[in-house]
This record gives C-alpha cells, sequence and structure tokens, in this order.
C-alpha cells in the first residue's frame, strides 16, 4: 500500500501546473529582483521577431511588386496564342472565366512608304478591348492610341519615321490600304521579344486590318486573347501564384494549337536573380531566428542558473519538478509573449518606414502596411521557435536536486542527453518547416538546417577542444594574471561553450549573411541590362557583313556580338517522324489534363512544331555551360551524323539526351544530327543565343543570315536610319524598353537586399552582446573575492580582459572560418558566384566579433570595482 | 546554564497509542564517484527513530552526517540500504512522489537558511502551505512569524534580514504547518552564540508543541545534550550512542 496519493492536490503534468494559478503566482514573484535581466531575455526575442516580420513582409511586398512589374511584362494574367481563329464559343466559354479579355490579330507584312518609294517587314498588330490589362501604351501625341480606335490609321515606331523620312499625319500603305499615320509609340504593348519575330511593331485596327486583305494568308497571321483574372491565386502563393482561372483555362482548353503564356513565364529574363534573392531571404530569415533563439536560450540558461537553489529550496519543500518547471515555463510564456508583440509591432513599424524611404524609388504601388496574415503567421512561428530554444535550459529546472539546499550539486538526470537530442531534432525540424513554408524548396530548407546544425555542432566540438587544450598548455611560469584570465577558460561554470556558441556562430551567421550579399551584388550586376546588347540587326546577308560592321564602326558604336543563322525544322527524333509524336500527343489529351504534366512522356507540340534558328560556331559563348557530354572536336564526319549541341531544357522537352540521333529539315534539305552535348543557357541576358548549335562546315550553304547585336547609348533611330538606306534588308529590333524594366526589377531587388541584411546585422549584434553579459554573475563573485584577498582592480580588470579577449578571438576565428566555408558552399552551389571571400570583410567581422568580446569584459570589469563586495558576498545580484 | 527541556518520551507516545516509528533505517550505504575514484561516505548505517523523539547526530566535519540527513529526507539517492519514512520506504518513491511525502511529513531548517531571496518574509511561509494547495491560511504564517519575533518584518526580503532573523523564518516555514519530523542541519552553525540561544529555544519550543520527532545535525555538544538520544558518527559510521530518557 502507498500511503500517500501520488496525485496529490498538486498538478504533477506540465500542463496542469501551466493551468494552476500558483504557478504565475510564483512566475510573477521570482521576477521580481531579475526584471531587466528578463528583459534581454525578451529583447532578443522582440529583435528576433522583428527582423522576422520585416523580412517576410518586405519579401511579400516586394514580390507583389515583381509579380506586378512581371505582368506588364505580359500585360495579362493569361496570353493564349493559336496560328488558326479562336472558335467563337471557345471565346464565349473563356470571356466567362475571365474579369476582361482582349483579342489581338497579328501578322507580317511589308509596309510601303511612298514617299520614299520603299518598303519594310513590319509585323502589324491590330488589339481590341482593354490590353495590356497591366502597364499602358503610350504614344506621340499622347492621344493617338485613343484616336485609332475611332478612326482608320496606323501607330508606328518612331525610328520607321526617322527612317523613311516621314511625319505624323503622312499615309502609308498597309496591303490594300492606305492609312494616314496617327502617331508614334513611346511605350508599346508587350511582346514576347527576341522570338516576335524581328520586324518592329505596327498597329492598325482590326477592321483596318481585314480590309488590307492580310488575312487571307491565314497561315502568316497569329491570333492572341490576352486575359485579366480573378486575382484569387492557387494554393501556391508568392511568386509563384498563379490565379486559380489561369489553371482552370489551361486545363479546359487543352487543346494542343494553343500557347499559353503566363507572367511568370515572362519572368525567365530575370534569371536566376528572383530565384537567389528568394534564397536569400531564406537564409535571412534563418539567421534572424537563429539570432533571436540563440538570445533566447542564453537568457533563460543564465535565469535558471541563477534560480538553482530557489529551485532546490521548493523541492524540498514538496513541489512536483514539473510545477517547478511550470512556473518557470510561464516566465518564459510571457515574456515571449510580450517579446513576440512588441517584435511584431517593430517589424511592421521597420517595414513601413523601409518603403516610406524607398517610395520615391519604387515604380510601383505598394502598401506601407504589411499583410496581417504574414504579420501573424511570422510572429507565430517566430514565437514558438524561441520558446523552443527556451525549453532546451528550461528542462534543466526539472534536474535540479533537492539536495542542492545541502550542498551545491551538478546533478544531471540520465535521460538528459536524450532530451536534449529530442529537443534538438524538433527544433531543426521547426526551422526546415518554416524555411520551406515561405515557398521555399524542402531539400533547400533541410540542407540550410543541416548546415546550421553542423556549425553548431563544429563549434560546441572547438568549445570542448578548447576547455581540454588550455587545461594542459597553461604553465605556472605564466603572469598570474594571464593563468587567471586563461584557466577561467576551463574551470567549472566557464563561458567557453557560451561564448562559442553565441559569438561564435553570431559571427558566423552575420557574416556569411555580409558574404553572401555580396556574391548576389556580384551577380546582379552580372546580369545588368546595362551590359546587354540593346539593338539587334537581323537578316543581315553574308556579303552585307562588312558593310554593317563599317557602318558600327562610324558610329563608335560596339558589335558586341554577331552570329550566323540557319531556320530548320525538326522532322524525326529517334527514328519516329514529327507527324507520328504530334498523333500520338493528340491520343492523350482527349483524357485531359495530360499537357501540363511534364512528369509523363509528353512533348509539347509547340516545341515540335516550332522554327529553330540555329547557328554554328566553334566555342561556348559566356553565358553557356556544357551539363551533359562534350564540345565538338575535330571536324565533323562528312558522311556521317552531324554532331549537335543541343539546350537543356529542350532536350528534356523534346525526351531526347546525347547519343540521340534527330532529323532536322533544312529548308528542304534533310540533316541526320547526333546530339553531341547538352548546354545549359542563361537566358537572362539579352545575348545571343541558340537551342541548337552545329559545328562549322555543315551549315555554310544553307541559306542563311546574319545577326549583330550593339548597344546605342540612346536611341536607335539614326542608326537604322542609315542602315536602311545601305541595307534595306536589315531589320532592326529594340530592346531598350525590355531591358530598362529588367532593370529596374534588379536594381529593387539589390535595394532590399542591401536593407533587409542591415536590419539583421542591425538585430543581431545587440541579442550577441546581452548574450555575453550573461555570464557576469559568476565572474562578478570570483573578482570580488579576489578583490578582498587584495587584488588590484587593474589586476581584476587584466583578468577580465585576458578571459574576454582569449575567448573572444577564438570564438570570431572559429566563426569566420566558418563563414568562409558556408559563403563557399552557397556561391558555388547555390548562387554560381565566385566562392572567394572578400577579405577585407572577414578582417572587418573578426575585428567587430572580437571587439564586441573585449568591450563587454571590459566593462564588466568596471562594474567590479563600482560594486561594494558585501553587497556581492551576500548574494545580492 | 540553559534550561533543559525535555522532549516528549516514547513513553509519552505509548501511551497514545502503539509505538510506531517514524524513521527507519536499514543498512544505508551511500558512495559518491564513479569507479575507481569511489569514495564511501556512508557504512551501513541502521538506525531508528520513534515518533516525537528527539535525536542529535554530532561528529567530525566531514564524517557523513549531512549525507544521512539528505538520504533521510528523500533528498538524494542511497547507493544501497533502505530509509522508511513515516512506514513508506523511500527508494520506491519516485522524486515527485518524495517531494509530496516531504511536503506532509517533514520539515527542514538549514544551515544556510536557505529562503527564497525573491519571496517576502510571509510569502516564504506561506509556501509549503500554498503546495499543500491550502490557500488562505495568511493568518496561521503572520501568527507563527509573531511567534518567532518577526511579526513586524512580514514584508522584508530575505536580503533585509539578519542571519538570525533569517533562521526564525525558516523556523516559521518548518512549523507553519507541523511537520511529523524536522530535519535541522546545523542551524545555528552559521549564527553567534547570542543570537543562536533564543533560536535554539524556538526550535525545541516549537518541536515539544506540535510533537515532531527531530533530527538535529550538530557540532555544538551542548546543543546536542537537548536531545533525548545523542548519535556520534565517525568516518561515514555510527560509533555511540547515548540517550537519556527524561524518566
Ligand atoms: N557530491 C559529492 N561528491 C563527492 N564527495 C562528496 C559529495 N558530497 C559530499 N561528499 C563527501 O562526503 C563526505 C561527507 O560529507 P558531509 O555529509 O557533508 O559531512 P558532514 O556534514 O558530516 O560535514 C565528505 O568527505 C565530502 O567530501
Ligand atoms: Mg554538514
Amino acid at each position: 500500500m502507498t500511503p500517500i496519493d501520488p496525485a496529490g492536490k498538486l498538478p504533477r503534468h506540465l500542463l496542469g501546473a501551466l493551468f494552476y494559478s500558483w504557478t504565475w503566482r510564483m512566475a510573477w514573484r521570482d521576477s521580481r529582483t531579475q526584471r531587466k535581466r528578463l528583459v534581454i531575455f525578451s529583447l532578443s526575442i522582440v529583435a528576433g521577431i522583428a527582423a522576422l516580420v520585416a523580412i517576410h513582409s518586405l519579401k511579400a511586398t516586394v514580390e507583389s511588386g515583381i509579380a506586378t512589374q512581371a505582368k506588364a511584362l505580359l500585360g495579362s494574367d493569361l496570353q493564349i496564342s493559336s496560328r488558326q481563329p479562336f472558335p467563337e464559343e471557345k471565346v464565349k466559354e473563356i470571356a466567362a472565366l475571365a474579369q476582361s479579355i482582349s483579342r489581338e490579330t497579328s501578322v507580317s507584312s511589308m509596309l510601303y512608304f511612298a514617299s520614299a518609294d520603299s518598303a519594310r517587314l513590319v509585323h502589324v498588330r491590330a488589339l481590341e478591348g482593354g490590353y495590356p490589362f497591366y502597364g499602358k501604351i503610350e504614344t506621340a501625341p499622347s492621344q493617338a492610341w485613343e484616336r485609332m480606335q475611332m478612326e482608320s490609321g496606323i501607330l508606328l515606331e518612331p525610328a520607321l519615321l526617322d527612317q523613311f523620312q516621314v511625319k505624323v499625319g503622312d499615309r502609308v500603305k498597309l496591303g490594300s490600304v492606305e492609312l494616314p499615320i496617327l502617331g508614334t509609340l513611346k511605350k508599346g504593348a508587350p511582346t514576347s521579344g527576341r522570338f516576335s519575330g524581328f520586324s518592329p511593331d505596327v498597329y492598325v485596327r482590326l477592321p483596318d486590318l481585314e480590309r488590307a486583305g492580310l488575312l487571307s494568308r491565314s497561315s502568316l497571321a497569329t491570333y492572341r486573347l490576352h486575359l485579366k483574372l480573378d486575382e484569387r491565386i492557387t494554393k501556391k502563393s508568392g511568386l509563384d501564384a498563379q490565379p486559380a482561372a489561369a489553371r482552370e483555362i489551361r486545363t479546359r482548353f487543352n487543346d494542343s494549337h494553343w500557347q499559353f503564356e503566363t507572367p511568370e513565364s515572362r519572368r525567365n529574363s530575370l534569371g536566376d536573380s528572383l530565384d537567389n534573392f528568394q534564397q536569400f531571404l531564406g537564409i535571412l530569415a534563418l539567421v534572424a531566428l537563429t539570432l533571436g533563439a540563440i538570445g533566447v536560450a542564453g537568457a533563460i540558461h543564465a535565469h535558471v542558473s541563477r534560480r538553482v537553489p530557489t529551485v532546490a529550496i521548493l523541492r524540498c519543500l514538496g513541489c512536483p519538478g514539473n510545477l517547478a518547471f511550470g512556473i518557470y515555463l510561464a516566465q518564459a510564456i510571457a515574456l515571449g509573449l510580450l517579446g513576440a508583440v512588441a517584435g511584431a509591432a517593430l517589424g511592421i513599424a521597420l517595414h513601413s518606414a523601409v518603403i516610406t524611404l524607398l517610395r520615391e524609388s519604387l515604380p510601383i504601388a505598394v502598401n506601407a502596411i504589411p499583410s496581417a496574415v504574414v504579420v501573424l503567421e511570422t510572429t507565430a512561428a517566430g514565437f514558438i521557435v524561441c520558446c523552443g530554444f527556451a525549453l532546451m535550459p528550461l528542462f534543466r529546472v526539472r534536474d535540479i536536486s533537492p539536495a542542492a539546499t545541502l550542498r551545491q550539486t551538478a546533478s544531471r538526470s540520465p535521460g538528459a542527453r536524450l532530451r536534449t537530442g529530442i529537443i534538438f531534432g524538433l527544433l531543426a525540424a521547426m526551422l526546415t518547416l518554416l524555411g520551406a513554408m515561405g515557398g521555399g524548396s524542402w531539400s533547400r530548407s533541410l540542407m540550410l538546417t543541416g548546415a546550421l546544425a553542423v556549425a553548431f555542432l563544429i563549434l560546441a566540438g572547438i568549445a570542448a577542444a578548447l576547455i581540454v587544450v588550455t587545461r594542459r598548455v597553461i604553465r605556472p611560469s605564466w603572469p598570474y594574471v594571464v593563468r587567471q584570465g586563461i584557466s577561467n577558460l576551463y574551470r567549472p561554470q566557464n563561458q567557453t561553450l557560451l561564448f562559442l556558441l553565441s559569438l561564435g556562430l553570431g559571427t558566423f551567421l552575420l557574416l556569411t549573411v555580409l558574404l553572401i550579399r555580396n556574391s548576389l551584388f556580384e551577380r546582379i550586376r552580372v546580369a545588368d541590362p546595362a551590359s546587354s546588347p540593346s539593338l539587334y540587326l537581323v537578316d543581315v546577308q553574308p556579303d552585307q557583313l562588312d558593310g554593317v560592321r563599317a557602318v558600327l564602326k562610324e558610329r563608335h558604336l560596339p558589335e558586341l556580338e554577331s552570329a550566323p543563322i540557319v531556320t530548320m525544322r525538326i522532322e524525326s527524333i529517334k527514328g519516329v517522324p514529327i507527324r507520328e509524336l504530334e498523333a500520338a500527343e493528340d491520343e492523350t489529351e482527349s483524357d485531359g489534363k495530360a499537357r501540363f504534366n511534364q512528369s509523363q512522356n509528353k512533348i509539347p507540340k509547340w516545341v515540335l512544331q516550332r522554327e529553330y534558328r540555329s547557328s554554328y560556331r566553334n566555342e561556348l559563348s559566356a553565358t553557356e555551360s556544357i551539363v551533359v557530354g562534350q564540345w565538338f572536336s575535330g571536324a565533323a564526319d562528312p558522311n556521317g551524323a552531324v554532331p549537335l549541341s543541343l539546350e537543356s531544357e529542350i532536350a528534356k522537352d523534346l525526351h531526347v539526351t546525347v547519343g540521340d540521333e534527330m532529323v532536322l529539315d533544312v529548308q528542304g534539305i534533310p540533316i541526320r544530327a547526333r546530339i553531341a552535348n547538352l548546354r545549359k543557357v542563361d537566358w537572362s541576358r539579352f545575348n545571343l543565343n541558340f537551342f541548337m548549335i552545329f559545328p562549322p562546315g555543315v551549315l555554310e550553304s544553307a541559306p542563311g543570315f546574319h545577326v549583330i547585336t550593339t548597344r546605342t547609348p540612346g536611341s536607335s533611330g539614326e542608326l537604322q536610319r542609315a542602315l536602311v538606306t545601305q541595307f534595306p534588308n536589315v531589320s532592326a529590333i529594340d530592346l531598350t524598353l525590355i531591358l530598362e524594366t529588367v532593370g529596374s526589377i534588379l536594381e529593387r531587388i539589390g535595394r532590399v537586399i542591401q536593407i533587409m541584411a542591415a536590419f539583421t546585422v542591425v538585430a543581431g549584434i545587440p541579442i550577441l552582446v546581452g548574450t555575453l553579459l550573461n555570464g557576469r554573475s559568476q565572474r562578478f563573485r570570483e573578482s570580488v573575492l579576489l578583490r578582498t584577498l587584495g587584488a588590484s582592480s587593474r589586476q581584476v580588470r587584466r583578468i577580465f580582459l585576458v578571459e574576454y579577449a582569449t575567448l573572444g578571438v577564438l570564438s570570431a576565428i572559429s566563426g569566420v572560418i566558418l563563414a568562409v566555408a558556408a559563403n563557399a558552399a552557397l556561391a558555388l552551389f547555390v548562387f554560381k558566384a565566385s566562392p572567394w571571400p572578400d577579405p577585407w570583410l572577414l578582417l572587418a567581422g573578426l575585428a567587430t566579433a572580437s571587439g564586441l568580446s573585449v568591450a563587454a569584459g571590459v566593462v564588466l570589469s568596471r562594474g567590479v570595482s563600482n560594486h561594494p563586495p558585501l553587497q556581492i558576498l551576500r548574494g545580492d545580484q | 546554564m540553559k534550561s533543559f527541556v525535555p522532549a516528549q518520551s516514547p513513553a509519552d507516545v505509548h501511551r497514545q497509542g502503539e509505538t510506531k516509528a517514524i524513521l527507519e533505517i536499514h543498512d544505508l550505504c551511500k558512495t559518491y564517484g564513479d569507479a575507481g575514484h569511489e569514495l564511501t561516505v556512508l557504512k551501513a548505517i541502521n538506525f531508528t527513530l520513534q515518533t516525537g523523539d528527539t535525536c542529535a547526530i554530532i561528529g567530525p566535519s566531514g564524517s557523513g552526517k549531512t549525507t544521512l540527513l539528505g538520504l533521510c529526507a528523500g533528498l538524494d539517492d542511497a547507493t544501497s540500504g533502505s530509509v522508511r519514512l513515516d512506514g513508506t520506504a523511500l527508494e520506491t518513491l519516485d522524486q515527485d512522489a518524495r517531494a509530496a511525502l516531504r511536503n506532509r511529513l517533514v520539515g527542514f531548517v538549514f544551515q544556510s537558511f536557505q529562503l527564497i531571496p525573491t519571496l517576502t518574509a510571509i510569502e516564504n511561509v506561506l509556501v509549503p502551505l500554498e503546495l499543500r494547495g491550502e490557500s488562505g491560511r495568511r493568518k496561521d504564517a503572520v501568527d507563527i512569524l509573531k511567534r518567532v519575533g518577526l511579526g513586524d518584518r512580514l514584508e522584508h526580503y530575505p536580503l533585509q534580514l539578519s542571519g538570525g532573523e533569517q533562521q526564525r523564518v525558516a523556523l516559521a516555514r518548518a512549523f507553519v504547518h507541523p511537520p511529523k519530523i524536522l530535519f535541522a542541519d546545523e542551524p545555528t552553525g552559521n549564527l553567534d552564540a547570542e543570537t543562536s540561544a533564543p533560536i535554539v529555544e524556538m526550535l525545541f519550543e516549537l518541536n515539544r508543541e506540535s510533537g515532531t520527532a527531530l533530527v538535529l545535525v550538530t557540532h555544538d555538544l551542548g546543543l546536542a545534550v537537548r536531545a533525548r538520544r545523542v548519535v556520534k558518527m565517525r568516518a561515514g559510521m555510527i560509533v555511540s550512542e547515548e540517550s537519556h530518557d527524561a524518566h
């Protein structure tokens, strides 16, 4: 029989303890002498959560800004293109799903300038409806666009006016009609840029296009539907958000002759920058959270250490372990909540401040108040992680033995190691989950958490090694203060682990952030469209090359690139004719959603049917790299298959790889090609890049033309005029507009990266300082004892300095080395940047971290002289 | 010379009912340290204390007195042997069950007072009651503090009290709900003789009134002889025992 009721009247379970009013009363009373110190705990949470909220809010704001701007690159939420007119009943069905619908019919045709008695191939676009829904067409005179909706007329690019010496009001001939020039375009409707057909856009009304008789040759016309859709999005958030309606339309009207385009696909012109940006934010959020967690764990650890006697007394008087634990958990929860609320408020304020500061330079309207959902989610997640980190030191409360009332004992329950392991595991899982939550990928998030865990273990290992090593190397012959200071590294209650896990980890995290920021800037600079070509000169015949080059040279314009181009179509893949592949495709399409499911073995029809502008050369360009196979070597075998270099994405679409054969139809002549290698192309650069590249010696005799790219500082009108008089067949494509858009997005990304990195550093340093100051009470007591034993305050100060400087420098060095490694890994595998860090930044990081530690030592040692020894010896902290 | 206050004798208890041991110790051993560096602090202690009886443990410093006391109160785990407190074998209980048992039966007075520094005198005294789930007994706490002469220091924190005053608060805390057994580890060890005297008086007075059994560790022989039994320890063993019955 057990004479006592083990349940008793007291809650013996943690949950029960938390709902027991005495727990909270004790928590409140217990905080009495510690409120200032507990503020450090709260401040860590405030700083961590403020940074987290600001980062996530800014991320959301910037993403929506970029998404809007990317929409402006397409002008709509969804664009459907077809070579056949759209059946009316399908248009009706689609219109029912869209908020607005706009039609476009376009055709390439010659435009005849009677006054100059010359003609030019143009891309005629007839728009009906409100397109573009995002962005605006701008003309000179400004109301020309509106005028064109009412009366017959045509709008041209100003370069054409320059080129043919015509002016607004003059008449030009399009097909069988004559139209007055109503104005020029300052900014046209979005186009798909380099694949639009290499001829300048002109705009007319649809009735005029029909009257001109150009649509009878229907094979040359393109029909488009531009849709503005309901903003409601599907489950994916952030940049991958896609209106639910777009998804539905894409699956419902899964016609193989239709090609769909979303703003997302246009964003590819931003290249890796966006992806890198999101990666960076993920890392920043992880860093902010980890720093907050370090602060929290450090503060709670120090608090619990001070509370060992109190807990021992409570246990002696009959308090169950979980109830004592509950008291301190209650404190942590209360302070955590306060800190979280304050942090969220501060985060919102920071976000608003940044947005207000940047409003001038942001080309789009953004809201200064971040989304409530983002703030709530982030705060809750941050709060949970911080409390999770507080749990680790808090669990020690349960292990405090009542025997500590009789003498100081360091008891450690046997399950502690396992429990610590489990908590660490859960925390790592939580961080991974958080990383994956914000639209990141699981594997990347897991990789980051894993790296963090490894860094953590390495630092803990260094601390353990340091404790062993210092004990060994210390020599009685050393000066007293040095011996004293160094032996503080291994004595009981040493701060070695604390320093490495706070200052070391903090240096590692913050320095990594700064190093990555540099890598990203480097990448953005490389992707900067200011160095991209802005003008493509197309259709240059081989015998005109020298002439065109001379024209460029006269004007001191650079010839950035030039390439021969031969157009071709695919005839068969691995022996299977295209017709059969298409037929196979049609069969599977009848059963619904197959088309967008890439995992199934379907080749998108447009990939099969498109015309490939291919080139031939002997070397890789700067924006390409081989991913599979080898670049061409030696001369091609004149009798066998021709080696072919294929772009890796298109190879994926075609389901071919190195060694496979394709037959290409080069303007009527079949050419057998064997894939020699797969190339990865950075399409974000507006350089000349091709899906298919052949070695020299194969296509030279095929009819083709050359493309030359250059960059004009201002308007390209004069150059175009000069070219057309000498080489009427050469077309010029001006990319200035799209380059400007991309440039402004990249610039904004750069600015936000800068600000967020600064946030994190500014929030992180106070947390680290607070953590370093946590260890002071122990050192205080010892120093006061030393002073009563006759040590001068100078000696005490020096002992402090030796300890804090040694720990600071060693932690800083460890952190810097880890940061260099992390930066190299991230640069190589994630950001594709140079793995070499900026040595000045490393030195600055080393100096700052060591300096912080030394400063903490100095401040603390001064405190010793100011404190009456008696007060400390009596236990007043 | 101090007046001798006789403790309640087992005979008294016997008259009230059957004699019952409040504390029974069998072959109690305690070894510190790990293999290789073992230090046996208690070597097969056997000891029984009847309800209401008083016993002083004396011995040189390091002989294991405090260790024994800690084991008796279930503050620590024995290496072997058993401790029965009011009939319950402590080694069969987990930490929390032992804590509950302490709360019901045991009072403590420590050499270093062991008041909770963040609580006022009155709050410190209230803790054992609160831990019993008994709120609303503030008046009892005030009364006992008045008894120990601290009626005007209720709201003072331990740091604002002298050592003697702190020990009186500790006494009040031990007796606010009279325990069946009180463990006192050198209760006057940190106090001068002048301060000690009234505290010792109070201790025995409260003890007698409530019929509490007492285990008193001390190296003060003058104090030790006030207990009915005096047990002498050396090097982890009980080397002799004297008892002087009041009757
Ligand atoms: N945690 C411990 N680890 C190792 N030895 C201990 C520990 N606690 C006490 N001892 C040793 O046990 C012996 C008895 O200590 P203690 O019971 O405090 O003696 P007393 O109270 O009689 O002075 C001492 O030699 C002491 O050094
Ligand atoms: Mg002792």
